[in-house]
């Protein structure tokens, strides 16, 4: 054990301690850090922030535009101006003062047309304002309160549940999406990255020969256990520190968080999607070290890499279908593979009511897969490890051992 | 009492037979070498002491007893292919190494930088294995075997990639380490080495052993009653009592007639006037005796 453990912090500290592993680390974060930045200064620069005119010619507005609203970087406001006339709007129009005017008509109650003055195509903030403002107005008219107005535009709240009412699913929110998209892009990244390494250590351990004086050193069982410890540690630490990251930037714009509030995620829902995503790792760790010990260069392994990605990101690929069709055979039949099993199951549970029984079927068949491709890795290591320029077939691979290996 | 019993040990990878009933013993405190071409068994024979292979059948004794985690730890091995970490600090990869073999943070402190001066890679120890020279990773290697005080040393071509001065102090350790008291294989091709370093040996060829016993006794085996010498005058085509003379660099060597003696020789060569500079009796080198056993077995395995 002592050697397993002293395996594990040589291949944790091989990594973190090298400058390579930071420089990536950091870049991830930081490279969407700079993709949102420059995404945001981009939409403000080319959002007009101008205000826009209304010319009220139907006598429907009771209430005056609310401008009290500070416009920001983040959070840019559209204020509404009544004019007397279309002249004095066409003015202010002209002297580039506002953006556009909105004239509505004497009929505007019967028809609910209105004009839109401008010399170019308005945001739909623009007319999501007017619109809204015009709505508020209506209701005035109606004595109904802003307050009913705010309920109706924000619509209901939509909750699933079985029929035996064992599960339930949250129908509505952006969360549904967003949050298993986040645990498939985390599974993708961790495995391949830790995944990655564990085949790197492998192939190298392999190429320059030091495998035969670990074999001499440490039972095979114990350098799996210790190289699969040591990588998964690494892929820990690196969810670790986007954790803290995102901690530090969400404590600095904690004011402009508020939207976080609305997701609501279960304990049982976390749980699930954490455990498949280390049975994922598991299975991938025991993969990695198969292809690395069948394969004789870093170059060969590399290639079978590529057709591991996509089974992993068959969820990407078959989005619409987890929209559509949540409990349909692929989405099941996705949810069954270890490598796509995490981001597979956590978008069919927050679309769709999925049975314990199904989710303890899933678990047990990733782990039956996990724990087969450990009993392969540890024949393919002891047998094709000492191959130095000779790949392992899959015929020497099932090739029946006199003793155990 | 052996330190390693290999008993009639077998084992074949798919139609090839790898190694067949090949049985030897090595005793504490002395070098016991370790023969054949390429291809002949005898890293086969290695893993399978060193329980990295299974045999299909036979048995080995190590230390007593079956191979067991404990006893890796008392084994030193290189292997033929050598291996360091090749982006690592060499004393880093020498610690991690040590650390396999059971030995504490407290005793690799210890005991590195006494074993890097020793092997004069004390300046060196920052260096990644890449940037050092070939001779340089392989006493970087020696002291990866040697730094937990092993009681068995297996060691595959010791010699290869080392210059004069390195191959003298690898043999003075092996040395050391014999008066020590360890057990040590030594694989090599290099037989002017077998010959100074080896107590006993073992000749495989195509996974059979051809020869094995004690060096000296090897050597009067194939001893025949050839002479060599050095003649001050040429010699004459034919000579009695000689059937065939062969020019050396410098000197002849002489085979008698059957039933002649080398005294009988050499009074036959003063009766017939040839001053003599040295006469000696022609004792096979261990090359000749290693070229003429492998070719009467079969040749070599490519």
């Amino acid at each position: 054990m002592n050697k397993t453990i002293n395996v594990a912090r040589y291949e944790y500290l091989h990594h973190v301690g090298n400058r390579s592993f930071w420089i990536s680390l950091i870049s991830v974060p930081l490279g969407f850090v700079l993709i949102i930045v420059l995404s945001m200064l981009l939409s403000f620069l080319s959002f007009d922030t101008r205000p826009v005119g209304i010319v009220d010619n139907g006598n429907l507005i009771q209430i005056e535009p609310d401008n009290s609203k500070q416009s920001t970087f983040f959070d840019p406001q559209i204020y509404l101006y009544v004019y007397p006339d279309e002249s004095a709007a066409r003015a202010a129009a002209l002297a580039g003062e506002i953006q556009g005017f909105a004239v509505l008509p004497e009929d505007y109650t019967s028809r609910f047309q209105l004009t839109y003055w401008t010399n170019k195509q308005p945001d739909s903030d623009v007319q999501a304002e007017i619109t809204n403002f015009i709505s508020k107005n209506l209701m005035v008219a109606e004595n109904i309160d802003s307050a009913v107005f705010t309920r109706i535009n924000e619509g209901s709240h939509i909750s699933l549940q079985s029929l035996d009412g064992s599960q339930t699913s949250d129908g509505t929110g952006w969360h549904r999406i967003i949050v298993p998209i986040v645990i498939g892009m985390l599974n993708f990244i961790v495995v391949m990255s830790s995944g990655g390494y564990l085949l790197k250590a492998l192939v190298e351990e392999k190429e320059n020969r030091t495998i035969e004086i670990m074999l001499t050193s440490v039972p095979s069982r114990e350098i799996m256990a210790g190289k699969i410890i040591g990588n998964l540690s690494v892929g820990l630490t690196q969810i670790i520190v986007w954790v803290l990251l995102l901690g530090i930037a969400g404590f600095i714009f904690r004011n402009r968080l508020g939207f976080l509030a609305d997701i609501n995620l279960s304990g049982s829902y976390l749980a699930i999607s954490i455990a498949l995503m280390i049975l994922s790792f598991l299975f991938t760790a025991a993969l990695m070290a198969t292809i690395g010990a069948a394969m004789t260069s870093t170059e060969e392994s590399q290639g079978v890499i590529g057709l591991m990605v996509v089974p992993m990101m068959f969820p990407f690929y078959f989005f619409s279908v987890f929209l559509n069709n949540p409990n349909g055979l692929l989405a099941r039949v996705l949810s069954f593979i270890p490598l796509s099993a995490p981001m597979a199951l956590s978008l069919r549970m927050a679309f769709s009511p999925v049975t314990p029984l199904e989710i303890g079927l899933v678990f047990v068949v990733i782990i039956l897969l996990t724990l087969l491709m450990f009993w392969l890795a540890g024949v393919v290591f002891k047998r094709g490890m000492l191959q130095y320029s000779k790949r392992l077939s899959l015929k020497e691979i099932f090739k029946k051992e006199t003793r155990n290996a | 009492m052996a330190t390693i019993i290999v008993d009639k040990i077998a084992k074949s990878f798919g139609a090839t037979q790898a190694v067949k009933d090949v049985s030897f013993d090595v005793h504490p405190g002395e070098i016991f070498g370790l023969l054949g071409p390429n291809g002949s068994g005898k890293t086969t024979s290695i893993r399978i002491i060193l329980d990295i292979y299974q045999p299909d059948s036979g048995s080995v004794t190590i230390l007593d007893g079956p191979m067991t985690n404990e006893k890796l730890n008392h084994i030193g091995y290189i292997p033929e292919e050598r291996g360091l970490y090749q982006d690592v600090p060499l004393d880093r990869g020498l610690t991690y190494l040590a650390s396999l073999k059971g030995l504490t943070e407290d005793q690799i402190k210890e005991r590195l930088p006494k074993y890097l001066a020793k092997f004069d890679l004390t300046e060196h120890a920052k260096k990644k294995a890449k940037e050092l020279s070939k001779g340089m990773q392989q006493k970087g290697q020696l002291i990866a075997a040697l730094i937990h005080d092993p009681e068995i040393i297996i060691i595959d071509e010791p010699f290869s990639a080392l210059d004069p001065i390195n191959t003298q102090l690898v043999k003075d350790l092996l040395i050391e380490q014999r008066n020590a008291g360890k057990t040590i294989v030594m694989c090599t091709h290099q037989m002017n080495q077998v010959e100074q370093l080896c107590d006993r040996l073992v000749l495989i060829n195509q996974g059979q052993v051809l020869l094995q016993g004690e060096l000296s006794e090897i050597r009067n085996r194939f001893r025949t009653n050839e002479v060599i010498i050095d003649a001050l005058n040429p010699l004459p085509e034919k000579l009695n009592g000689v059937s065939r003379i062969e020019k050396l660099n410098g000197a002849y060597r002489l085979s008698p007639q059957e039933g002649l003696s080398s005294q009988e020789l050499l009074n036959e060569l003063i009766t017939q006037g040839i001053k003599l500079n040295s006469f000696e009796v022609a004792v096979p080198t261990l090359d000749e005796i290693f070229i003429k056993v492998v070719k009467e077995s079969g040749g070599v395995d490519e």
